[in-house]
């Protein structure tokens, strides 16, 4: 009985210790991490809205209708002062785990492209889908995520309807199709209660904006 | 001195973790599909092993040989996770490519055994020797197999063509088979490199 509390003892001193240090390396790290995942999210953002400048957290106001789908991130994509579109970073369960993608909607309503921020699927088939040089339409070239772009969000995202699935990873398709929907139908309903100004207003604004670039060149 | 060396070269040939001990194999084997990654999985588990095999061998008295493997596991794992979140930070490419295999060398043989069998009843600096030799042993197979397998089965060497462009890359060096393959000849490379060895001993002596 002694013997087990002395044991016990010295393992709860050698946890402590280790616990101390690990904080000491988090609290170190931490920042860092954080800004990488900030580079690696502006960079994604900036492919899925290439004029996007401002990027304004609308997190609190995004909600998700799926419990299974977590919005990570929401924000609203402006160029200078004019709106574009809404992007949407989202995570779901996928065949590997965890699946998180991020979707950009556009002021019409349609999607402005999709990007596979994270992804655990076999390698070779489900791991295609943020492979770029993997094609579900071989003659266009283009990729999974891909194919999303330009689909409106009154379209029905069912795989082999009008998404075409990759080969032999249903279940990997089946999942991103869904996470890809939730997003964007979130989106769409942000729009809807927001004021943002919808596209041929958004057109008059870019306009203006690109006018006064050219006199602040000046 | 002498001895520390001798230490130091048994992890390399005579008694490499992979090839002749034969343990931890199979994230060498995961990660080898390109050299960036080798080199980033031997330089992790060696720093791993160093800082384990030091702090166990310093506390070796103070460790009670009944409790032993969870405080074995508690260090190891520390360390493992410093290196996890270090990479994380500051090398994120490399720690998105190897993704599951940092936080998993918590649970490689080749620490656990040589902590067990080596660190846990030696004083600090051959345990020093011991981690540097096994963990440069662990490395250059890796290095060695991935630079294999990314030639041949991508025409890359980390990341750089090197191959001719009309060069058809053999797909079967990066699956799975083609890794078991090129982990084989390396057995026999490094069992001729042995007895190559033993044999020079021999014939100075």
């Amino acid at each position: 009985m002694k013997n087990i509390v002395k044991l016990g003892l010295i393992l709860a001193i050698f946890a402590v210790g280790a616990c101390a240090s690990l904080a000491v390396v988090y609290s170190i790290t931490k920042p860092q991490i954080e800004a990488q995942d900030q580079i690696a999210l502006t960079a994604s953002l900036k492919e899925v809205f290439p004029d996007g400048e401002i990027f304004e957290d609308i997190s609190s106001s995004v909600v998700s209708s799926d419990s299974e789908i977590i919005f990570q991130n929401a924000m609203l994509v402006k160029s200078a002062e004019v709106p574009l579109g809404v992007a949407i970073k989202a995570s779901g369960a996928s065949y590997g785990g965890k699946a998180t993608l991020l979707v950009g909607v556009r002021l019409n309503r349609s999607i402005a492209g999709v990007r596979v921020l994270e992804l655990n699927d076999t390698a070779g088939l489900g791991a295609n889908a943020k492979n770029e040089g993997y094609f579900v339409k071989k003659a266009e070239k283009v990729t999974f995520p891909g194919q999303f772009a330009g689909k409106f969000i009154t379209d029905a995202f069912e795989v082999k309807k009008d998404v075409i699935a990759i080969t032999a990873s249903t279940i990997t398709s089946k999942s991103l199709t869904r996470i890809i929907k939730s997003a964007a139908e979130s989106a769409a309903l942000w729009l809807e209660n927001s004021t943002v100004t919808d596209g041929s207003e958004a057109d008059q604004g870019a306009q203006q904006s690109s006018v006064t670039e050219t006199t602040g060149g000046k | 001195m002498k001895n520390l060396w001798k230490i130091f070269k048994q992890g390399i040939i005579y008694e490499n973790p992979l090839l002749m001990l034969m343990i931890g194999l199979c994230s060498a084997l995961a990660v080898t599909s390109n050299v960036s990654n080798g080199i980033g999985m031997g330089l992790a588990m060696t720093f791993v092993l160093l800082f384990s095999e030091i702090f166990i061998s310093l506390f070796r008295k103070a460790i009670p040989s009944s409790a032993r493997m969870p405080i074995f596991i508690i260090i190891i794992a520390a360390f493992t996770t410093m290196v996890d979140l270090v990479m994380k930070a500051y090398f994120p490419a490399l720690s998105k490519s190897m993704g599951v295999f940092i936080p998993l060398i918590v649970v490689n043989c080749i620490i656990m055994g040589r902590v067990e069998a080596f660190a846990s009843k030696q004083k600090v600096l051959p345990a020093i020797f011991d981690s540097l030799g096994m963990g440069l042993g662990y490395t250059w197979v890796l290095i060695g197999i991935a630079a294999f397998r990314e030639i041949l089965g991508n025409g890359t060497i980390a990341g750089m063509q090197v191959m001719p462009q009309s060069y058809q890359p053999i797909l079967f060096f990066i699956l799975p088979p083609g890794g078991f393959l090129v982990f084989g000849l390396f057995i026999s490379l490094n069992i001729w490199l042995k007895k190559r060895m033993q044999n020079s001993a021999k014939e100075r002596a």
